[in-house]
């Protein structure tokens, strides 16, 4: 049976005397593939690091969406190893940026004598709904959790927040996490380290229900 | 292991729950969104890349506009020259002008030969006659 299943993985790899054109298409699509399932794994994760940092739901959207952009662009020939540290830095770069930039709106929209609300969109009516999960109460000690959580991730500075992110959400290792924020592995571990102990000072051991 | 180290791990595994299960909370708005970005990100991989490939392809077509853009050099470099020559200021057409306008012409026709050859003559033996002896 074993041999069987490596013959059929021998014909059933694309043949070479259909021309370079066909191997490159069987090439871009597993390549796609590979992209599309990495991404898929990534996005969800992304969207919570973007959004502690930025505190806002469209830009931590729309860093994810550059970050994802970027990625494909320039690095998507790159080994599908060295994609998730990549995408991580891509998206703390995006995520500085929008940082900066923000910062600068606020200094120029302060001198405006009539300024808009900071965010004036609609809500969403679907977004809004009430969940129709069978246990609220547990539920919403998880928020309450969350909540907590994220404000005290909100008063770290920006690299001790990330090093913690990245270690325990998107369960990164020091090297990796190092490659991710561009610094040695030393640098992450003193930033980590610094995280937990400023978190333990706010939220004491965590506890929550199971 | 100390008790510091203790305690950083379960805030650590106590965090790592409650960040995993705010990941299954989050709105399938957000959730099309994501998806949306991660398509067009991935419309990027399909898009035909500029390589050393599709350059050698496009060389025929290159060659082709090339030879095109030296002929049409050629051919202007050697084009034949305007046939009025441009006068001092340059502009041939002050000569049109001359020769459309009315006044141009009736002094062609006026042409008063007699006054011209007498004028020439004087000219001419002014420029013979012997110096006037000064004092």
């Amino acid at each position: 049976m074993a041999a069987f299943a490596t013959l059929a993985s021998v014909y059933s790899t694309p043949a070479l005397s259909h021309g370079d054109t066909r191997l490159n298409d069987t090439t871009a699509e597993s390549r796609s593939r590979a992209l599309n399932q990495f991404l898929a794994s990534v996005e969800l994760k992304a969207f919570r690091i973007a959004q502690a940092s930025l505190r806002h739901e469209d830009d931590a959207l729309d860093a994810v969406q550059d970050a994802m952009l970027q990625l494909t662009r320039a690095y998507a020939d790159r080994s599908p190893d060295e994609w998730r540290p990549l995408f991580y830095r891509i998206l703390e770069n995006r995520i500085r940026d929008m940082q900066r930039r923000r910062t600068v709106r606020g200094r120029v929209m302060a001198w405006l004598p009539f300024r808009r609300e900071e965010d004036d969109d609609e809500p969403d009516p679907i977004a809004q709904a009430p969940s129709p999960d069978p246990a609220p109460s547990a539920r919403l000690e998880m928020d309450e959790a969350m909540q907590a959580l994220e404000s005290a991730l909100h008063l770290l500075p920006e690299r001790q927040r990330q090093a913690f992110l990245l270690r325990n959400l998107e369960g990164l290792d020091v090297a990796q996490t190092a490659a991710a924020m561009g610094c040695s592995e030393g640098s992450v571990k003193t930033h980590y380290f610094r995280a937990v102990q400023a978190l333990r000072a706010r939220l004491g051991e965590f506890e929550i229900e199971p | 292991m100390s008790q510091n180290e203790e305690i950083a791990s379960k805030l650590e595994l106590n965090a790592r729950v409650v960040l995993h299960d705010s990941l299954t909370r989050i709105d399938a708005r957000t959730r099309s969104r994501l998806n949306q970005a991660r398509q067009r990100a991935l419309a990027e991989v399909q898009k035909p890349r500029w390589t050393l490939r599709h350059g050698l392809k496009l060389m025929p077509i290159t060659g082709a506009v090339a030879a095109a853009l030296v002929a049409a050099l050629l051919f202007f470099n050697h084009a034949p020259r305007p046939l009025l020559a441009p006068t001092e200021s340059g502009q041939p057409l002050e000569v049109l002008d001359l020769l459309a306008d009315d006044d141009g012409l009736s002094l062609m026709e006026d042409y008063d030969h007699s006054f011209y050859e007498w004028a020439a003559a004087e000219g001419d033996s002014a420029s013979e006659a012997p110096p006037e002896a000064s004092g």
